[in-house]
């Protein structure tokens, strides 16, 4: 798959996103409400962890961007890494022929 | 090995960071090689060793997007994703899924909506089990006889007439616009038609709760005709997406647990790499047969599951996830071991040309 397409998909993956979840604390009849409100206690964490709570507990909205972009840079970069360690092996793979 | 538990900030728990690792490695492979995010195999695993439902539901799809662009791009280099049926599935499925949580919406109003769900679900997962199944062991044996010539057993019957397929008789229907797919091989197909199946499929995934990639993945070989690889392949482009908007989605509602997901991603990215590996070497209908088998033991357990709702004894409730859970690991060692050793019959193949 091509940077170009990556980017692509991504990027039409986030507007339909946008798109569909223009709402997300009006859930079936707002049970969800109460527990969107959830926090975090930080008094036992520190260094990452303590930052993943404050974030997780001061913006919602800025945690679940960090999350899918974790995500997606992980996923790319674990999909070079991988596919060069496999290719190290000897179980490199190209275009294949389709055997039904 | 309290050495390895590391503790989940958002979750708020302690777990075993190996036992996160594997869970990701297992359902890497089988996402991989089937095509599927494994929703249906997370989930459970997780509620089991202590997440809270919530948290599994969101943490699983955060998980599922970062490894489906590990196995979409591998898929991808083996010429196995269909770019333009998958944005077509992508954009009927949608709809079909809005559609499917709308009727959801319905029926809690009218009842029991979680009993109604799990029965669609026992009634799909069985009924397609069965169904992949006839066609590999009663159909595909006939077809080859027919194609050799020799049809032995046809003396004693009436003689066979030569199958039309699902997907061959839904291309004959000619409604304007008629599309063509050069990668998946198919000449003329109606839009209408896959726009149809699409929309079925997303309904079905929306009604259920689930990714959709175990209705889709039998949807683009029996009904739109792709060969199993590219249904394989096609079919994690759109759990690509679905896996992102999920991520997203579960996050912002506070139920994504990051630090467990980044792990499980890690065994997820070696799993799904050898997954989609193993596709090389096993023929279309093997992968058909293995995911047969893997949705028959899931539908049974969501039958016992029914069991537990019914009795409310809470032991039906941990045999149904340690069934699919056993389950997914017996069919990681088979495609790990069918890889490994198609692999390595393959090096000395070539070692003896060289020699």
């Amino acid at each position: 798959m091509s940077v170009k397409k990556i980017i692509a998909l991504l990027l039409f993956c986030i507007v339909i996103t946008c798109a569909f979840n223009n709402s997300y604390a009006g859930d079936v009849g707002g049970k969800e409400v109460t527990s969107l409100d959830h926090k975090v206690d930080t008094k036992n964490l520190s260094g990452v962890n303590l930052w993943i709570a404050d974030l997780y507990n001061n913006d919602r909205l800025m945690y679940s961007i960090v999350v899918t972009l974790v995500m997606a840079i992980l996923g790319t970069t674990m999909a070079f890494g991988t596919d060069l360690i496999l290719k190290m092996l000897g179980m490199d793979v190209t275009k294949i022929s389709h055997r039904e | 090995m309290d050495i390895f538990n590391i503790t989940l900030p958002v979750a708020g728990i302690e777990f075993n960071v190996l036992l996160l690792i594997l869970i990701g490695f297992c359902v890497g492979v089988l996402g991989g090689f089937f095509g599927v995010g494994g929703a249906w195999i997370v989930t459970p695993a997780l509620n089991i060793f202590g997440f809270h439902m919530s948290y599994a539901i969101g943490t699983d799809l955060a998980h599922i997007f970062g490894k489906s662009i590990v196995a979409t791009r591998k898929h991808s280099k083996m010429g196995n994703v269909d770019w333009k049926l998958g944005v077509i599935s992508i954009g009927a499925s949608v709809l079909g899924v809005e559609a499917g949580s709308q009727i959801i919406m319905f029926l809690e109003k009218t009842g029991d909506v979680g009993s109604i769900v799990r029965w669609s679900y026992i009634i799909l997962l069985l009924g397609l089990s069965i169904f992949m199944m006839y066609d590999y062991f009663i159909v595909r044996p006939q077809q080859l006889e027919l194609a050799s010539g020799s049809a032995p057993k046809a003396k004693k019957h009436k003689p066979r007439k030569q199958r039309v397929r699902l997907s061959t008789r839904l291309h004959k229907i000619k409604i304007p616009p008629m599309i063509s797919f050069p990668t998946s091989g198919i000449e003329s197909v109606s839009l209408w038609i896959v726009l149809f199946i699409f929309f079925i499929t997303g309904l079905l995934s929306g009604f259920m709760g689930v990714g959709g990639g175990f209705i889709r993945m039998p949807a683009l070989v029996y009904l739109i005709g792709c060969p199993t690889a590219i249904a394989v392949g096609t079919d994690l482009m759109s759990v690509l997406f679905s896996g992102a908007y999920g991520c997203f989605t579960y996050a912002i509602k506070g139920r994504v647990e990051i630090i467990a997901a980044v792990f499980m991603l890690m065994g997820a990215a070696i799993g799904a790499q050898l997954g989609v590996t193993a596709v090389k070497y096993i023929r279309g209908y093997g992968i058909r047969l293995l995911f047969a088998v893997m949705i028959a033991f899931a539908g049974v357990s969501v039958v016992i599951e029914q069991i537990y709702k019914m009795t409310g004894i809470p032991v039906y409730s941990s045999i149904a996830g340690i069934l699919v859970i056993g389950a997914s690991v017996l069919m990681t060692s088979v495609i790990c071991s069918k890889l490994f050793i198609e692999a390595r019959k393959e090096r000395q193949l070539k070692s003896n040309v060289s020699v």
